[in-house]
């Protein structure tokens, strides 16, 4: 399987402070990681760094292959999708007007979307299935309504890796996990390359095959949740009683 | 495995209750189109001397399209219909879709539905322009184009310029930035105004009657020189729609979606500032146009800047159209005390269906 | 100041010459029949031109014999400004205008003036063009008139009067800022309408009005004079230097006392109380303020002219538009703040119509 996002030893500087130190990481097509670790770690200017949107002191990333800083906003936004973390929308916009946003990289600048863009549009609201949210106003939706919306937006895009970054804060248990269960979904029918940023060790296990630890800016882990989230590593990185974490027994 | 989770609340669907026009956006536009046109005959016909309507329309007919028709009116009521009434009420026009626009781009922009043409401190450079060009004993005319008008444009675009260089100095993000020193750059130059005011003695009065905006100075040569400056950079901000649409989400959102948002921001800044800037340089400073149109449209099409910008134009241009009728009809009040009384109901019922968005 | 017009040059230096012999006939003759005493002074125009209209001596064609139109004068702001033919549509757009047109006897071809213009009465009857702050030019292209005078100094709004040329309507702007300016203007507006002759009797009777006025007041002890033009929005406004305000009242046997500033217009109620004026001319009496309104101000009693009641109401509109009354309100000045003048008659002028 071919790497679609790579980062090679990426250096990140703030002011003497080492944000991120020499990370290293490939990701394959097709895979779905968790990136985790305490606050501070870095996780969030990984994340920027891997869209483009901050350009590393040293070190580079790789987009299919190709480097980001080679490529157009639009290039990179054809290739990765990232789900918007808040949305503080200034008018009233409909559910439908919010998702088709997704569609920006595609349609045609002047005219706007196209027969096939409001087809992926309402592939992505039924995919998603926020189809009952129809019409709604999307800022007067619930928190979970209103990241599913978003997910859906992201959807529209129709980029082969999505980037999630702390999708489930603020949700309830019930929406957490469906939202978890609809990134599964994304993964395993469509092939589409999931990376997401958790701060839900319990979450991140159960549901991601391959955790990403950050701590201080460097990788310390990298594998199955057995591997990484081991009592050690609890204690030292996340500073935490081991025995608060308890972790599910996933199989594959 | 798709959630299907159930709704959790059931409340009607609150976004534009006029939903057949919402899907027909040409028909608002047609709509439009009709209202400029009527405005354009009563705008004509309508003024402090009585012109018989017969005659406005053989002068039209005769002096626009060419047509040989026997003199049934005087000179001077031909020069009262063509180089009075006709220049005003085009001029009027030109000046609320360039508001219009300006207003909707700010929005968009900004990301703020309380924002207008002036919140960067467009209108107090421009009147302090213009206040500076009555103190200053200097005549200057090129085209028509006096002092007044002049500095006023100088100073609408250099005021701006100020705000967005000092924005960039300061370490919040650069929205907030840009809004915050649009508002402090505005009051320090207002007080610049208020000086330049107590300063003035007998010239008070002009710089009254131009804070106050009116089409009274509208020229042939006024027109025509302001006319392309306004339509192209419209044209320019409206072709950029899909950038302000991407910013509907934030600036972060909008990277993401492949928008250079350090670029847009600046062109989509300048073509506003530019079409803002000649707006008041012609005008003076007439309020609520800006601010009230988008949102009213988009009450009706909702938030996509393809449908709302040309739609803030025509609605703009006729708003103004027919402010300046009806200040004309009411015995010459200023057109901006009109729009004020037009918009202020506008801006309240707006603010009452405004929400912060999302908390997070 | 401003170039002097040069309509009122050498054409009317005989009429003039004539104009004086004939007042002084005339007044010799009127000083036989009229009583002679000071009028007391009051808050209205006084009526002090005693003799009958009958007018000045013939006017005299002969200086004239050049055609009047078409002709090219420089109004006060330099501008050159060309009338064709004589101006039968004429609209005055400054209340100083509307009086010397109709003294000037051009009042018939008068067709509109502005919103405030208040005398004469026929004056006040003819339609408006202009209020204090916006001129109508479509109402003005409309009549068709074919002279407009406008008031400088932003009066009226340049713009309108940029307007008004740039549509072919020729716009003669006047601004006097003096007595000599007044008179001036006098003659500009008279070359204007073809009156020259009568523009030239005019100001001459008003010139020797002046002279007259101001030789008997010369010798006479000036008392400290505060003009009050208004106080009723708090601070204290009173005459600036340089003002017209202060050649009137100086010709009118006053010491004025001033602001200290030619273009501010406000006198702090400490600096008036130390000046300590010895009279007090109330420019504001005919908005209803008396002397006891005065006397009641806190911190006023302590005035020379507070403590002898020396508080006079006058007339200011005459005192200061530059028309053919001003001289009436020289006179009316010199009688409030000497009441016991006596003054010569007042040279006659042609008839206001």
């Amino acid at each position: 399987m071919s790497a679609i996002l790579e980062l090679d030893r990426v250096t990140v500087a703030y002011r003497e402070r080492r944000v991120l130190d020499e990370v290293t990481l490939s990701i394959a097509a097709g895979e779905r990681v968790a990136l985790i670790g305490p606050n501070g770690a870095g996780k969030s200017t990984l994340l920027a760094v891997a869209t483009g949107l901050l350009r590393p002191d040293e070190g580079q990333i790789r987009l299919t292959g190709v480097p980001v800083e080679g490529l157009d906003r639009i290039d990179v936004a054809r290739r990765l999708a990232v789900v918007p973390g808040a949305a503080n929308l200034p008018f009233a916009t409909r559910v439908e007007e919010v998702v088709a946003l997704g569609r920006l990289p595609h349609e045609d600048p002047f005219r706007g979307a196209r027969p096939a863009d409001r087809a992926a549009i309402a592939a992505a609201i039924e995919r998603v299935g926020v189809g009952h949210l129809l019409g709604r106003d999307a800022r007067e939706l619930s928190l979970g309504e209103r990241q599913l919306v978003l997910i859906a937006l992201a959807v529209a895009q129709a980029a082969p890796v999505l980037v999630l970054d702390e999708p489930t804060v603020h949700l309830d248990l019930r929406h957490q996990v469906g939202a978890m269960e609809l990134l599964v979904d994304l993964n395993e029918r469509d092939g589409t390359t999931i990376v997401a940023v958790l701060h839900d060790l319990a979450l991140a296990a159960h549901f991601f095959p391959r955790l990403v630890l950050l701590d201080e800016g460097r990788i310390v882990a990298d594998g199955s949740a057995e591997d990484v989230l081991t009592p050690d590593r609890i204690r030292d990185v996340f500073r935490v009683d081991p025995g608060f974490v308890r972790l599910p027994v996933r199989a594959g | 495995m798709t959630t299907r989770g159930g709704t959790l609340s059931t409340t009607r669907p609150r976004v534009g209750r006029l939903e057949g026009v919402r899907d027909r956006p040409l028909l608002l536009v047609a709509v439009g189109v009709v209202a400029l046109l009527v405005a354009l005959v009563l705008g004509v016909g309508v003024g402090s001397v009585a012109v018989d309507p017969a005659d406005t329309i053989a002068i039209l007919a005769h002096r626009i399209l060419g047509l040989e028709i026997p003199r049934t009116w005087s000179e001077a009521t031909e020069t009262i219909v063509v180089e009075l009434r006709l220049p005003r009420i085009l001029t009027a026009m030109l000046v609320g879709c360039a508001l219009g626009v300006a207003g909707a781009t700010f929005q968009g922009l900004l990301r703020n539905p309380l924002a207008d043409p002036y919140v960067l401190g467009t209108a107090s450079g421009a009147a302090l322009g213009a206040a500076i060009a009555v103190l200053i004993p200097v005549r200057f005319v090129i085209l028509e184009f006096g002092l007044i008008q002049g500095l006023a444009f100088i100073g609408a675009l250099a005021s701006i310029t100020m705000v967005y260089k000092l924005s960039r100095q300061s370490g919040l993000a650069p929205l907030t930035s840009l809004l915050l020193t649009g508002y402090a750059v505005g009051s320090l130059l207002a007080a610049g105004l208020a000086m330049a005011m107590y300063l003035s003695g007998a010239a008070l009065r002009q710089i009254f009657t131009y804070l106050l905006g009116s089409f009274d100075g509208a020229t042939w040569p006024r027109f025509l020189a302001t006319l392309p400056i306004i339509l192209i950079a419209s044209v320019a901000i409206i072709l950029r729609a899909r950038s302000l649409n991407g910013l509907l989400l934030g600036e972060q959102a909008a990277a993401h979606l492949g928008i250079d948002v350090r670029r847009e921001r600046r062109i989509l800044l300048a073509l506003a500032s530019l079409v803002t800037a000649a707006a008041v340089a012609i005008s003076g400073l007439i309020g609520f146009v800006g601010l009230v149109v988008p949102h009213v449209v988009r009450l009706l099409v909702g938030p996509s800047a393809r449908l709302v910008l040309p739609l803030s134009a025509i609605g703009g241009a006729a708003l103004l159209a027919y402010a300046d009728i009806i200040a004309r009809v009411a015995g010459g009040i200023p057109v901006g005390v009109v729009t004020a009384i037009i918009g202020a109901p506008f801006f309240l019922l707006i603010l009452r269906r405004a929400r912060t968005g999302y908390e997070v | 100041m401003f170039p002097p017009s040069q309509s009122a040059s050498r054409a009317s230096q005989s009429a003039r010459s004539l104009a004086l012999v004939a007042s002084f006939v005339l007044i010799l003759a009127a000083c036989s029949t009229a009583g002679g005493s000071s009028p007391s002074p009051s808050p209205s125009p006084v009526a002090v031109a005693t003799a009958t209209p009958s007018a000045t001596a013939a006017p005299t064609p002969s200086a004239s014999a050049v055609p009047a139109f078409p002709t090219t004068l420089t109004d006060d702001e330099g501008k050159s400004v060309m009338i064709t033919s004589e101006p039968q549509k004429i609209v005055s757009l400054t209340p100083a205008s509307t009086e010397i047109l109709f003294a000037l006897g051009a009042g018939p071809r008068v067709i509109a003036t502005t919103e405030f213009d208040d005398y004469p009465p026929a004056a006040v009857a003819l339609p408006d063009v202009a209020t204090y702050t916006a001129v109508d030019v479509e109402k003005i292209v409309g009549m068709e008139a074919d002279l407009v005078i406008a008031g400088g100094n932003f009066f009226n709004p340049p713009e309108a009067i940029a307007r008004l040329r740039t549509l072919g309507v020729p716009v003669l702007v006047v601004y006097a800022p003096d007595l000599a300016g007044a008179l001036k203007d006098i003659e500009l507006i008279g070359a204007a309408v073809g009156l020259s002759d009568v523009a030239g009797d005019m100001t001459a009777a008003m010139q020797a009005d002046i002279d007259a006025v101001s030789a008997v007041t010369a010798g006479l002890d000036k008392p400290r004079t505060f003009y009050e033009i208004d106080v009723s929005t708090g601070p204290i406004y009173t005459v600036a230097d340089g003002s017209v305000y202060v050649q009137m009242i100086e010709l009118a046997g006053g010491d004025p006392i001033t602001t200290g500033s030619t273009t501010d217009f406000a006198i702090p109620l400490e600096k008036l109380i130390t000046a300590d004026p010895e009279l007090i001319l109330l420019g504001d009496a005919a908005y209803k303020v008396t002397a006891a309104d005065v006397k009641a101000r806190s911190g006023w009693n302590v005035m020379t002219a507070v403590k002898t009641d020396a508080i006079r109401p006058v007339n200011d509109i005459i005192i200061t538009r530059p028309g053919p009354r001003l001289v009436q309100g020289l006179r009316e000045l010199a009688l409030a703040i000497h009441p016991d003048l006596v003054l010569p008659s007042a040279v006659p002028m042609p008839i206001m119509r």
